[in-house]
């Protein structure tokens, strides 16, 4: 009989669902926040032989702190691995040794295009963002995408402004017909509000789980999309007792993770 | 002969206006104190390139010392979006810059390539994305798409980059500029071994000797090295392992002054225009921030197993 918790809030439940995609011996590609929670909760719980990696250069860290950066000086001691770009991005994602990736960004479609590049038009800006960074080659070559988003209907969109990262592009066949890795790509949209998968035939994401304390309805009222619902559609399930302990007394004991709160992932 | 200079000699000598600089760091090892001396010496029209830009291109950019961006990104990180790139990009202030847009695999590779000596290099990302649609000042030389000539699969080609200069700053260096690297490294060795010369700054300077007593970590040998500079404290507010940590009270005094032009205008005069070199921006740090908050930056000891390279 699993445990479960009532007192959480939804970036634990988000960070919980994201443990869940991964599967033991996987090799993550993490950046900071929910990816590395959701990758140490695998690792303590299910998956205790997934490694990490970051793409700055770094391999299984031991870090004593959260990371605030991809680049923080606490992944340095105790690591089995650094490098650099090369190595992490070339030598590894880009050789086809990575498992598991998490993107988010401003922007993500029904396609689970990610857009990170700018709002508005690409000469003149509405709002410039950061840019790619590792989210495109992440997008691009890794085996599992996992997508980490606000749900409303300013982030989830019919179409991204500019596709930073492709998803599925413009429907089936089309990552296989730019090249992409076959077997690529995004696996699951998690929000604040659900858990959407993408189906294969029409490369488009549909309600897979719905968070509790909202409903169908909502998370498609949410959704700019005709958003299709599964079949056995069906409650998020809850945080386990064991992966909230891990959370709260291991990773993040000053529970940062309360500052996506305050982002709005409530 | 010695190769060491000041900083303020190693960028009046070998930093040219029009100059194509990378720029080392990845939040680690990131030479602050050489983008605060070109932006004091008031270069201009630089195109710079790194992946993963962060507080220090948004600074110089801000400062109107770059015409011209080689990117794969750029923010602040914890603190969010760049405001000076944001201005810059949004609203041509100082000026708009013009930016190419890669990726953290592909600008890698494009380093990597120049590093070797090859001249262009097929990647697999980009393909069936939007920064394949959108060019700026490398036109159609950007990227390349062919069927590969050896399985007929599509296949992307970017070009080798040579920067006229590169800047990095590591642990330790020899008075030649055998420089010495540990830690993560982002993309420094490639970018710093594609350039056609190298500015060295380093925690220390150390003899030749020591460099022999490890030579492994020597990440670019002394023959590509125009300048070696001994600057301590030099990537704050950024780290360098086993020197200083991260300096996140600062880079929150960054991200608000650099919230309005007349804060960051403010910031620049403080701490770049009004600092005659690294001594003297040390001193200001101390006085402002507190003996406490400096020493607090320190790193600890954790000294790894002895190597031994005899035989």
């Amino acid at each position: 009989m699993v445990e479960h918790v009532d007192d959480y809030i939804k970036p634990e439940l988000m960070a919980c669902c994201g443990a869940r995609e991964i599967v033991d011996d996987n090799i993550v590609l993490v950046g900071t926040g929910f990816p590395t929670m959701s990758a140490n909760i695998a690792r303590y719980t299910h998956a205790p032989n997934a490694r990490l990696m970051q793409e700055s250069g770094v391999y299984d860290a031991q870090p004593k702190r959260p990371a605030l950066s991809v680049g923080d000086p606490c992944l340095n001691p105790g690591a089995a691995m650094i490098g650099g770009l090369v190595e992490i991005m070339g030598m590894f994602l880009q050789a086809g040794w990575v498992d598991v990736g998490f993107l988010s960004g401003s922007q993500v479609d029904k396609f689970g295009n990610i857009n990170t590049t700018v709002i508005g038009d690409y000469d003149n800006p509405k709002s410039r963002l950061p840019g790619s960074g590792g989210a495109n080659p992440i997008g691009s070559l890794v085996k599992k995408i996992l997508i980490i988003a606000l749900h409303d209907t300013r982030r989830l969109t019919e179409k991204v402004d500019f596709i930073t990262t492709p998803g599925y592009i413009d429907g089936p066949g089309a990552r296989e017909k730019w090249g992409l890795p076959f077997g690529t790509g995004p696996s699951a949209i998690i929000t604040n509000k659900a858990v959407m998968r993408f189906d294969k035939a029409t490369g488009e994401a549909y309600l897979d789980t719905y968070h509790p304390d909202t409903s169908v309805d909502e998370v498609v009222a949410n959704t700019p999309w005709k958003l299709n619902v599964a079949d056995d559609v069906h409650e998020t399930e809850p945080p386990r007792a064991d992966e909230i302990r891990v959370l709260r007394e291991i990773l993040d004991p000053n529970r940062m993770i309360r500052i996506y709160v305050g982002r709005g992932y409530v | 002969m010695t190769k060491v200079m000041t900083m303020k000699q190693a960028v009046d000598k070998h930093v040219h206006d029009g100059d194509f600089l990378f720029i080392g760091g990845y939040i680690c090892r990131t030479p602050f104190a050489a983008i605060h001396e070109i932006i004091r010496q008031r270069k201009k029209d630089l195109t710079i390139t790194r992946s993963n830009a962060a507080d220090d291109f948004d600074m110089m950019i801000g400062a109107g010392v770059v015409k011209r961006f080689i990117a794969t990104f750029l923010s602040l990180g914890f603190y969010g979006l760049g405001r000076c790139y944001r201005r810059s990009m949004e609203k041509g202030i100082p000026h708009k810059i013009e930016v190419e847009e890669y990726t953290n695999l592909s600008l890698p590779m494009m380093l990597m390539a120049g590093s070797m000596g090859m001249p262009f290099v097929p990647v697999k990302d980009m393909a069936g994305s939007d920064l394949l649609n959108v060019k700026s000042f490398m036109g159609d030389n950007k990227f390349k798409v062919i069927d590969s000539p050896f399985d007929g699969t599509k296949t992307v080609l970017v070009p080798a980059l040579n920067p006229d200069l590169a800047i990095i700053h590591v642990q330790q260096a020899d008075e030649n500029g055998n420089a010495q690297m540990w830690g993560i490294g982002g993309d420094c060795q490639v970018g710093a071994n594609a350039a056609k010369k190298v500015i060295v700054t380093c925690e220390r300077l150390v003899d030749r000797e020591i460099i022999g007593k490890d030579p492994s970590r020597t990440i670019v040998p002394d023959f590509k090295v125009a300048a070696v500079v001994e600057e301590p404290f030099c990537a704050h507010p950024g780290y360098t392992p086993g020197f200083y940590d991260v300096d996140f009270a600062f880079g929150n005094l960054y991200k608000e002054a650099s919230n309005t032009v007349e804060g960051f205008e403010a910031f620049l005069d403080e701490w770049v225009y009004g600092m005659p070199n690294r001594t003297k921006y040390i001193e200001h740090y101390i006085q402002k921030m507190g003996y406490g908050a400096f020493k607090s930056l320190e790193a600890g000891f954790d000294y790894s197993y002895p190597v031994s390279y005899s035989y």
